[in-house]
């Protein structure tokens, strides 16, 4: 049968996102597929090669409007290797507490979005359902609910609310039992099964070369994560484990992907729990903003020369910035700044993890890795 | 958990792959540097390279040192300097992610026993670092067969800085459009931020005193 290009995009149910995957099908069968990205290219880069270290976060938090919060937290570690900051304990802890509110949020707009893709709505009213407690959890964080600007050079914008801990715990623990209803949901949903099951194989080694870490690397099968293997923040005093799954003997499949987002969710809520409890002079005390108990100082400056990067364990896999000192204004603003998109990365390679498999295999396979498209195409 | 890889064996692992890059001579030059911020100042391990030797450096690294991941490639335009007008600076890491074991048709997956890691097992960073002096025609060699994740990096590099990696097999546009003029690298320094300079964005934030500075031309 002869062989012709489809496109799959910009606008298509598929792509979660605007950007193009072209398909070259033969009947049924994907042969080749390139994507086609940039669409919603903003130039972040080069806008915050003008802006001062404050002001930076504004613009790495819509980076993903889905996890706009571990996006700032990546640029603030970075920011203050490059600044030379030190960082309050107690601050460490409440930002581990944000990172992974969004992350548990992010995980669940994930299954969310995936849910559908697949055949399954029930899942999407669900996931949202959940995600707005920790959307409500984060607006008392930050303020408001989608781009937090949460984290300051050298700490946070403010402490724990009075009663934070106490709605968070009961929220976290709600949520607990609901993770093993999702799991009766999708598990026992033979569709879900027949969708996901032995489609889009993927080998740890192959994906850790085509630079794809993160949850889809430890759904093959090992339990990378940059928060042990690099670590920062308190992430060693909490009681906690990597979540990995056991994948067959070709590799992961779409199955295993939500497997182990799911249990990376429950990992997440347990730091919480643990966290909340072992903060630095308590979960309910409230300081004022600006306190050295939650914000250290933090010189407006960088030289030139200086270099900061930091690598971050982001909900899509490891993201990273590179920021350059001694840009205008005498170093007021960075000289370059780089952002490193796991998904940029891996959206190449998701693309040709379909090839062979079926067209109707193509959401299946691209939602599974979780692509989003605003920290992609920056 | 209360298990992470320790500064510890970060430090140990680190000073070894200086100690061997010494090999190299004095076109690669190795040093431990450590982070300075926040709460953790963990070692990595920063290279400095000329462009000429870096594919044979990557190449070390990938088989003699286990480097597996490429993370990310950036450029750099200094058009101040004249003998390093552009900059390259690759940041990798040593993941020592494997497939996980099978027995028995059977897979078993990898839970990593942290305490244990040594040698060439310690997860690590890298800084490589590569300066180029002022010429119209960037490059370095490309990687992207030695790390498939420097594939993108490289074309985005090359989308926006404008730097070209030899041996790239595809390059192209990736986040510009597809029909951007030849030679057009946003995140090269002549192109300003608007079409008046950053410092007069804030005495008149509007533009309205302003034109660009190609007005009146035919475009």
């Amino acid at each position: 049968m002869a062989e012709m290009w489809i496109s799959m995009g910009p606008q298509h149910p598929m792509t979660h996102g605007l950007w193009t995957l072209k398909v070259k099908i033969d009947g049924e069968t994907v042969v080749d597929t390139e994507p086609d990205l940039g669409y919603i290219h903003r130039g972040v880069e080069k806008i915050c090669e003008a802006r001062d270290f404050t002001q930076i976060t504004t613009y790495c938090d819509r980076l993903c409007y889905a996890s706009a919060n571990t996006w700032s937290h990546a640029y603030i570690y970075a920011a203050e290797d490059l600044l030379e900051v030190e960082v309050p304990e107690r601050a460490e802890y409440i930002r581990m507490v944000a990172v992974e509110l969004q992350r548990i949020a992010s995980h669940l707009m994930w299954l969310g979005a995936y849910c559908p893709d697949v055949g399954n709505l029930t899942g999407l009213v669900w996931c949202l359902r959940e995600r707005e407690m920790m959307m409500d959890l984060l607006q008392e964080l930050g303020g408001s609910r989608m781009h937090y600007n949460f984290p300051r050079v050298g700490g946070v914008k403010r402490d724990l609310p009075i009663g934070f801990a106490l709605r968070c715990r009961a929220k976290l623990k709600l949520f607990l039992d609901r993770i093993q209803e999702y799991e009766a949901l999708l598990d026992e949903s033979t569709i879900f099964l027949v969708r996901t099951q032995g489609v889009g194989y993927a080998k740890a080694e192959e994906m850790i070369n085509h630079g794809v870490s993160g949850p889809n690397v430890r759904a093959a099968g090992h339990n990378y994560d940059v928060r042990w293997a690099h670590p920062y923040s308190v992430y060693d005093e909490l009681d906690w484990e990597p979540a990995v799954e056991r994948p067959s003997i070709k590799g992961s499949d779409c199955y295993d992907r939500y497997r182990v987002r799911v249990e990376e969710m429950r990992q997440s809520a347990l730091m919480i729990l643990d966290g909340l409890d072992k903060i630095p002079g308590g979960a309910d005390t409230h300081y004022q903003p600006g306190d050295p108990a939650i914000i250290g100082k933090a010189p407006a400056r960088a030289a030139e020369g200086q270099t900061g990067f930091h690598h971050f364990e982001d909900s899509r896999g490891e993201s990273m910035f590179y920021l350059a000192g001694g840009g205008e204004e005498r170093g007021k603003h960075p000289y370059r700044v780089s952002i490193r998109s796991p998904m940029f990365i891996t959206i190449p390679y998701a693309s040709k993890c379909m090839i062979g498999y079926k067209i109707a295999d193509i959401p299946a396979i691209m939602g599974s890795f979780d692509p989003c498209i605003g920290e992609t195409d920056r | 958990m209360g298990n992470e890889v320790s500064a510890k064996q970060i430090l140990s692992a680190a000073e070894e792959i200086v100690k061997d890059v010494a090999d190299f001579g004095d076109a690669v030059q190795a040093e431990v540097r450590n982070h300075t911020g926040g709460r953790r100042k963990n070692p990595y391990v920063f290279i400095e390279v000329a462009a000429s030797k870096w594919r044979e450096l990557a190449l070390w690294l990938k088989k003699s040192k286990n480097v597996d991941y490429c993370s990310m490639v950036t450029g750099i335009h200094w058009p101040e300097k004249a003998d390093a007008t552009w900059q390259v600076v690759v940041h990798l890491l040593r993941t020592g992610v494997v497939n996980p074991p099978v027995t028995n048709k059977r897979v078993h997956e990898i839970k990593v026993d942290i305490d244990g890691l040594a040698g060439n097992s310690v997860p690590m960073e890298f800084e490589i670092s590569m300066s180029i002096p002022d010429t119209r025609e960037p490059s370095v060699p490309s990687v992207a067969d030695i790390w498939v994740g420097a594939d993108w990096n490289e074309k985005e590099t090359w989308d926006l800085v404008g730097i070209n990696f030899d041996g790239h097999v595809g390059m192209r546009r990736v986040l510009l459009p597809h029909d951007s003029p030849t030679g057009y690298h946003p995140l090269q320094k002549q192109h300003k931020l608007r079409y008046h300079d950053f410092n007069e964005m804030y005495d008149d934030p509007q533009g309205f005193g302003r034109k660009p500075e190609d007005s009146g031309r035919v475009k």
